[in-house]
């Protein structure tokens, strides 16, 4: 993540796209920690305290389902998500495409205001 | 693995979280913190380091409880503040001043030095702006936690209006000038009176009420004029004004009242020399018609003027009944 400045506005932009990350990364079953290096290793780096109870919150919200797994020397919790959770993602999906392509207009080299014209 | 710090570490997170929570959260919590010692180690780092090091990173165990609680981490937040805001203004201001009014007047009535009227009423209105400003905001906290929606929308139809003041200027002018008219009575009738038998002073207001009660009706006719240019200037009657004006409106109605019934309001002299001798009688115990009457006019009075405040207040988003 970078650094400086334009710290607060960054974050700002990045807040929820952790949510959409979460819900498309556990149409297999993670668990915390694991879920944090998936996270940082695709380019979505969040701190574990804003991770952790985020889950939690999800799972409230019935966007997430969750097992312990205790197969393993060490037991585990495991999230899931849910079909809440998949039609929050598919909204959450299309929002972005969305908003990408309202920024595709803005960027465009005739301007956005090349429909006035 | 689990060494003494992270289990410090997840006891202070766990034990400020509903009882259900806590062991599915220390089970958990104590996972990922060995995942991430385990992860720290493979790459090199001593056992204690990496345990510090995961700690540091997962940061004050309080704000880490409160994401799992999902608990604000404010006192009042945004949902809240405006309606705080207005309502401690509006109450800091009226609550003490009434507690140090009737202090002073309570004071000043049972012949207390002018300092300690003073140091009484002053302290009066610090603890009672200290109690206000506290149980106010506890008030807040709590609807904060609780979620509770107060059902107050802003709406543009409260926005004060400039172009359609509720009284004129000459409205104004006669309404300051009656209480200047009120204000200068209670002196005129102290100082020069209005009865001079044989060019002696002798009030029709019972000169023990001199100067406690006296300053405390004309403090009151003051809080109605700056009550009378507030409106002005804002243009209509608000929630708050109208407030303020009910609270006076009763303390000057309890105030006189409580004079009447005691028998303490009028001057026995001025009965004696100048009414008695016409055929009208006042009774100590403020049985007879001239004071029934008075006690009428004042109740309906205040009535009339605590009502007319808040129908203009409640009613000023149709201008034409106005």
């Amino acid at each position: 993540m970078s650094t400086g400045e334009f710290d607060i506005h960054l974050q700002e932009l990045r807040r929820g796209t952790i949510v959409l990350a979460c819900l498309t990364l556990l149409s297999t079953p993670g668990y915390g920690y694991g879920l944090l290096e998936d996270l940082e290793r695709i380019g979505f780096a969040t701190d574990a305290n804003t991770l952790y109870p985020l889950l939690r919150r999800l799972e409230k919200q019935g966007y997430l389902v969750s097992e312990w797994n205790t197969d393993e020397a060490r037991p585990r919790k495991f999230y899931q998500t849910s079909d809440a959770g998949k039609r929050l993602e598919q909204a959450l999906i299309t929002e972005w495409r969305e908003l990408n392509a309202a920024f595709s207009t803005l960027n465009d080299p005739a301007g956005p205001h090349a429909e006035e014209n | 693995m689990t060494a003494p710090l992270t289990t410090r570490y997840i006891e202070a997170t766990v034990k400020s979280l509903p009882a259900h929570l806590q062991q599915d959260v220390r089970d958990e919590l104590s996972g990922s913190i060995a995942d991430a010692i385990e992860s720290h180690i493979e790459q090199g780092a001593l056992p204690a380091d990496a345990e510090k090091a995961v700690l540091l990173e997962l940061g004050d165990p309080s704000a880490l409880a409160a994401g799992y609680a999902d608990r604000p981490l404010h006192l009042i937040g945004p949902k809240y503040y405006l309606t705080w805001q207005r309502l401690l203004k509006i109450l800091i201001v009226v609550i003490p001043l009434c507690a140090a009014g009737g202090t002073a007047i309570a004071k000043g009535l049972a012949g207390s030095s002018t300092i300690d009227v003073l140091l009484g009423a002053a302290g009066i209105a610090l603890t009672t702006a200290v109690h206000v400003a506290f149980w106010v905001t506890v008030v807040f906290v709590i609807l904060e936690r609780t979620g509770t929606d107060l059902g107050l929308a802003w709406d543009p139809e409260q926005l004060p209006d400039p172009e359609a003041p509720s009284g004129g200027r000459v409205e104004l002018g006669f309404e300051l000038g009656f209480l200047a008219l009120g204000a200068g009575a209670l002196l005129w009738d102290r100082f020069i009176g209005f009865f001079r038998p044989g060019n002696e002073t002798v009030s029709i207001l019972n000169p023990g009420l001199w100067p406690w009660v006296i300053s405390a009706l004309l403090v009151i006719l003051a809080v109605q004029a700056a009550l009378a240019i507030a409106v002005h200037v804002k243009g209509r009657w608000t929630l708050s004004l109208a407030v303020i004006n009910t609270v006076i409106a009763l303390a000057f109605a309890a105030i006189v009242l409580t004079l009447i019934s005691r028998g303490e309001l009028i001057n026995p002299e001025f009965v004696d020399r100048a009414l008695t001798p016409n055929n009208v009688t006042i009774d100590a115990d403020g049985s007879s018609v001239l004071t029934t009457l008075l006690t009428l006019g004042i109740a309906a009075a205040t009535a009339w003027e605590i009502f007319d405040s808040w129908r203009k207040a409640l009613g000023h988003n149709s201008p034409n009944r106005r």
